[in-house]
């Protein structure tokens, strides 16, 4: 097969495999987990846009989640929009507050970026929580939503069952997803990683920088919004504990994991942290410490992640069998 | 008017505090270049141990002070050798992923070993004396001359010792600095030991004057972040300076408008002040 063919069959062979598992998957907790999972691969492709392509560290994935997650539920309950509409509107409030948070950040670079974004998810941690009259605290708002009944050909789906909502974020998963693919694959995903390469060189190149930067940072918290907003409706309860510092550092850590830089890295990833946990359960006190050393171990001696690790391995694998 | 002295007084007291975390942040990055984000955590479990000694072992609370120093050198000490330095010569943003492992994982042996309650180091300093109605609390008084003989004492071990002349060497120019037979491992490690006593001594500070509790430790090093963002980046006297601004505007904050708000204020000013002036206040262009 031709280079350009096999870049085409992983990809493909995951999707089928994703859109499969709900029929083959009979637990339901699985699949619940299953669209968590989906959920996190919009948040890790968006991180990754940031982190992975253009080398700057942002602590706020959660923050822009959380902003998109109560946009869309104060949309639906408190001015009695449809579900679809809220959920539309939701990235396009996150992507507005990035504009706006974004302009003073970017003038920093590399971990300055880093805590100021986090100060950014801190500020909307602290208002989601103080700001009850909207936010409702604390203890949250309860009985939000799942998106309104949708007819196709005279079939009604129904987004109340797991499996029509199993679709939905799969649907938003492989969009975020090809997203990412072209924005890496056109000119500016190209200047990104140069940005991640040599900022100053880029600069020097006449290309103003700081717009790119900009328009992955802007489209990365958009993610995140659309993230935050089917988090929101498939859980159908909302309160701030979700959108705290340490989900966002969740997001760091599924880019990282999966593989950053790669399209497949944060999907893998973000199977992965959803999965850990899981795993770990037995030993809860210990998730911290166990997750705060898989990231000290990863950075230090698996620093490009799973996925290229995996390829490089396929790569011997199949180069075993080929003909000298 | 005399409300506005005493947020003033109150916040000259957290923002000594803030200084301390914020000048181990600062030589650590001046010196060796690493945006040091488990400072926090490190400081907080020097003021974990710190309420051990004196709650278990009735150690007084200055001598209890000094050994949890030790104790976060050597924490720091290990930090610098197993975590920092394997990813040295990488880039800059795989140590700083590795501070946030470390966080974690920190974090996570803190609240195994002392839980998640709250906990209040006591000190024997609860006298209140009462200036002209200025409410002055015998233990902020400590915290300030504390702090104040701290960076004094670590002033004169840069300027004045041998080991500080090779610190301020490697500052300068690490590559001369090898050349010249600078052991850069071993400054590296001394600043490491440094930063982590100073930040430690912050974090038993924060703990008498208001309590130890998981989490904290992120706050105090985003905190001090924020100061080196306000006075400048490696900068020490741009640490002091940031470090009372950031202490007295969260403390009118807090006074004036909403003490629920008072971090939200922090962080405006410090955004403000990247908008206006990204090279800090005390920072060089």
């Amino acid at each position: 097969m031709s280079p350009v063919k096999t870049t085409f069959v992983w990809p493909l062979l995951s999707l089928l495999a994703l859109v499969l598992a709900p029929a083959l998957v009979q637990v339901p907790y699985f699949l619940h987990l299953g669209i968590l999972a989906l959920i996190w691969v919009i948040v890790a492709q968006g991180q990754n846009l940031v982190q992975g392509f253009t080398g700057y560290v942002s602590i706020a994935a959660a923050g822009f989640m959380g902003v998109g997650a109560y946009a869309s539920t104060l949309l639906t309950t408190k001015l009695g929009w449809s579900v679809w509409a809220s959920m539309a509107c939701a990235p396009l409030i996150a992507a507005l507050l990035a504009v706006v948070v974004g302009y003073p950040s970017l003038r920093v670079k590399g971990h300055y970026f880093a805590i100021v974004t986090m100060a950014y998810n801190l500020v909307i941690f602290i208002v989601l929580i103080n700001y009850s009259s909207l936010t409702g605290g604390e203890s949250g708002i309860t009985g939000v939503p799942k998106p309104e009944n949708f007819s196709v050909f005279g079939f009604t789906i129904n987004f109340e069952t797991r499996n029509a909502y199993y679709y939905l974020t799969l649907i938003c998963a492989a969009f975020a997803t090809v997203i990412c693919g072209l924005v890496l694959h056109s000119r500016v995903g190209r200047v990104l990683l140069a940005i991640r390469q040599n900022e100053p060189l880029v600069d020097a190149a006449g290309v103003f920088a700081w717009r790119y930067k900009m328009f992955a940072f802007v489209l990365s918290a958009a993610l995140c919004g659309v993230a935050g907003a089917l988090y929101a409706h498939f859980i159908g309860f909302l309160n701030p504990e979700p959108f705290g510092v340490d989900q966002s550092l969740n997001a760091i850590l599924a880019v990282i994991l999966g593989g950053s830089g790669t399209l497949a890295g944060p999907v893998v990833g973000a199977f992965l942290v959803v999965a850990l946990p899981e795993f770990l359960r037995v030993a809860e006190t210990y998730r911290l410490i166990v997750y705060g050393l898989l990231l000290v171990l990863t950075t230090i001696f698996m620093p490009r992640g799973i996925v290229p690790l995996l390829a490089y391995a396929w790569h011997l694998f199949t180069s075993l069998f080929k003909k000298r | 008017m005399i409300e506005f002295l005493q947020q003033v007084f109150n916040g000259l007291a957290i923002g000594a505090v803030y200084t301390l975390i914020a000048i181990g942040l600062t030589i650590v990055f001046g010196i060796l270049g690493i945006a040091h984000f488990a400072h926090g955590v490190v400081a907080m479990s020097g003021g974990y141990v710190t309420f051990f000694l004196i709650e278990k072992l009735g150690v007084p609370f200055f001598v209890a002070m000094m050994l949890a120093m030790v104790v976060g050198a050597i924490l720091g000490l290990l930090v610098e050798r197993f975590a920092y330095r394997p990813v040295q010569n990488a880039a800059h943003i795989n140590a700083f992923i590795i501070a946030l492992g470390l966080t974690m994982m920190i974090d996570g042996l803190n609240l195994l070993a002392f839980g998640p309650d709250q906990m209040v180091i006591r000190t024997p300093f609860q006298s209140v004396f009462n200036l002209a109605g200025l409410v002055v609390t015998e233990l902020r008084v400590y915290v300030m001359v504390t702090t104040a003989v701290l960076i004094v004492a670590m002033s004169f071990f840069v300027s004045r010792t041998k080991t500080g002349r090779a610190i301020r060497a490697v500052a300068q120019n690490r590559s001369a600095a090898i050349l010249m037979g600078v052991n850069v491992n071993a400054v590296a490690l001394v600043v490491f030991g440094l930063s982590s006593a100073l930040g430690v001594a912050g974090g038993a500070l924060v703990g008498a004057m208001l309590a130890l509790a998981p989490g904290l430790g992120e706050s105090l090093v985003i905190k001090g972040f924020a100061v080196l963002i306000l006075g400048g980046l490696g900068s020490v006297p741009g640490a002091i300076v940031g470090g009372l601004i950031l202490g007295v505007s969260e403390a009118l904050a807090a006074g004036y408008l909403s003490s629920a708000y008072k971090d939200v204020i922090a962080f405006l000013v410090m955004i403000v002040v990247l908008l206006f002036r990204p090279e800090g206040l005390l920072g060089k262009k």
